[in-house]
């Protein structure tokens, strides 16, 4: 109608700006990335021939300097989110659920509190972490040491499994917030007659959480475990700065692992190599998500049915409207 | 009801427990700034035994190696322009995309789509050295424009108009506007909820990212906040946890002071972020 000829053309303009960015940021990287991979080529000065797949051969198959740290990388970091991620999700759980049943006027304030370090870059969290874990002078070491509970400072941020706690409990303090904001985000739509009629049904929290708040927050629960578990897996800004990567290279992320292989090996090519492979696992655990919400959507329609028809039998909709009521009655 | 009022007590001293451990690190990180090197290392008090403000002229008279204005400066431009040209960006492209029935629509955004997937870190260290290449280290080119190439904003908005009728937008053409005028008079108003999310999300991404820039920039004088206190904990500061927090305290307290402050666009940006 109005869209001529002309003027789909003259849209391509509308277009333009963010597909110059995609270009050059993005897919000429990505291409450049893979070429990259499957040559020998040095940080220092360039292309130094074409290698095929060598390059994931050493570090798949062959045992080689390269395989050994990009083995020991990964392992780190799949250690770091085997203890990091249940953590994440369950705290940040268990936060919403203690906001969702505060008084009203409380909420904001207590959910600005446990949201606020969620604003502080990585790199200052680790600076604060740094020196309240600091072996001497640190101010948790001096705490124990004044109040009799060690006899000689720990070894924080150099001894495991310290080194993890250490570094586990600065990754809960900083991010658990924006995870309790999803969840409590989830909560706050879950329909309350449905507690209403559950609990004049006699049905007790404990049995309302598993049968009324579980099923219903199960979908943004696994979008939470699955971006938790990415972030876990990009951990780099506080094994960099707290621990830098020790004791014997315990808390060297994968992360850094590619750094060293850029710049302390020279070797750009294999360092593309396990960058590649690593967006790769990264892709699966993303898939897992897809695939999972998709056989969801499949199964929605039973699932959805069972839930209603478990809670809202008519005998207790009915009661819920009256003690609504009730409620409005005792507010004025 | 008297078992429900107690609840709701004991929900609140638990909530106000775990609040004080949450602020615990922030109220140590403040009054240490505030501390003697001596106090700083040897006191097990939360509070100064005298109150000096030796570490922040400490730290803001070594300039040159510690900037740390000129790093609250970076981090600003970078952030807010950074923000800007993702959301000038993506609304335009999504915009186009979603109405403008342009040639090759379905094949771009099958590209959006699936570049959705790819995580970030493949195209890193081949960008870092395009940008060696191109002699653009060290300048605000890198630690900005590369944000405008993530697709999820485009894809978000793009969603976002799908939904929304086109009365509006037939009824302003039939008064003889061009395709910019229904952009900017039509479109952009009942985009507003989507640009929240989107500027508040871009803005936290680039404010935390940390090693992208770290790749880019090597002089103190280009460094952002985030690399330039990790150069501080990395550097001469090590031994100094009193100037240490000096400087995280500058580092922090803005950011903090505008969380706060527009906390409920935060929750905002971020539980819709989620959802969609």
């Amino acid at each position: 109608m109005y869209l001529t000829r002309r003027s789909r053309w003259f849209g391509l303009l509308f277009l333009l700006p963010f597909l110059i960015c995609f270009v050059l940021f993005w897919l000429l990287p990505l291409v450049y990335g893979i070429w990259m991979s499957l040559h020998d080529f040095r940080l220092s000065f360039g292309e130094n021939g074409f290698v095929g797949l060598s390059n994931y051969r050493d570090l798949l198959f062959n045992e080689t300097v390269h395989q050994r740290l990009f083995l020991a990388t990964l392992t780190n970091t799949l250690w770091f989110m085997l203890y990091s991620v249940p953590l994440l999700v369950i705290c940040s759980l268990l936060l919403a659920l203690l906001i969702r049943h505060l008084p009203r006027r409380f909420k904001t304030f207590f959910r600005t509190i446990f949201f606020m370090s969620y604003s502080i870059s990585v790199t200052a969290v680790s600076a604060i972490y740094l020196w309240l874990f600091a072996t001497n002078g640190g101010f948790i070491n001096r705490l124990l040491l004044d109040l009799h509970f060690i006899n000689s400072p720990v070894n924080w941020t150099s001894d495991q499994p310290f080194a993890w706690v250490v570094i586990v409990i600065a990754t809960v303090w900083w991010t658990v917030g924006f995870n309790m904001l999803l969840f409590l985000n989830a909560l706050e739509e879950v329909d309350n007659t449905l507690y209403e009629a559950a609990s004049l049904d006699g049905a007790s929290p404990w049995q309302q959480f598993l049968r009324i708040t579980l099923p219903t927050i199960r979908p943004i629960t696994f979008f939470v475990l699955i971006t938790t578990l990415i972030a876990s897996f990009n951990l780099y800004g506080q094994t960099l700065l707290i621990t830098r990567g020790g004791p014997e290279q315990s808390t060297t992320s994968l992360i850094m692992g590619i750094n060293t292989t850029v710049f302390g090996q020279n070797q750009l090519g294999m360092g593309a190599a396990m960058a590649l492979l690593m967006g790769f696992i990264m892709m699966i655990i993303t898939g897992m998500q897809f695939f999972v919400s998709y056989m969801a959507t499949k199964k929605e329609p039973v699932l959805a049915k069972s839930v209603t028809q478990k809670k809202t039998t008519s005998s207790a909709t009915d009661i819920t409207l009256k003690s609504d009521a009730e409620k409005e009655r005792k507010i004025t | 009801m008297r078992h429900k009022k107690t609840t709701t007590i004991l929900l609140l001293i638990v909530a106000s427990l775990l609040s004080i451990i949450f602020l615990l690190p922030l109220v140590w990180m403040i009054l240490t700034s505030f501390k003697t090197l001596s106090d700083s290392l040897e006191s097990a008090s939360l509070l100064p035994k005298s109150w000096t403000l030796e570490n922040y002229r400490l730290i803001l008279n070594a300039s040159s190696e510690s900037p740390l204005i000129r790093w609250l400066l970076n981090t600003t431009i970078v952030t807010v322009l950074g923000t800007l040209l993702v959301l000038f960006v993506d609304v335009l492209a999504a915009y186009a995309l979603a109405r403008l029935q342009i040639p090759g629509r379905k094949i771009i955004l099958a590209i959006v789509v699936i570049a959705l997937t790819i995580p970030g870190i493949v195209t890193l260290f081949p960008a870092f050295y395009l940008f060696r290449e191109a002699e653009l280290l060290d300048s605000y080119v890198p630690l900005i424009v590369p944000y405008a190439a993530g697709t999820l904003g485009v894809f978000l908005i793009y969603n976002f108009l799908r939904t929304f009728p086109k009365d509006l937008e037939e009824a302003a053409y039939l008064d003889g506007a061009n395709q910019w005028q229904v952009l900017t008079k039509v479109i952009l108003p009942t985009l507003r909820p989507i640009i929240t999310t989107l500027g508040i999300v871009t803005f936290l991404a680039i404010y935390n990212d940390f090693l992208w820039p770290s790749l880019v920039t090597n002089e103190a004088e280009m460094k952002t906040m985030t690399l330039g206190i990790a150069t501080l904990v990395q550097g001469s500061n090590f031994v100094n946890p009193a100037a240490m927090m000096a400087s995280t305290v500058i580092a922090t307290l803005p950011a903090l002071l505008l969380f706060i402050w527009a906390n409920r666009y935060f929750v905002k940006g971020i539980t819709h972020s989620g959802l969609k």
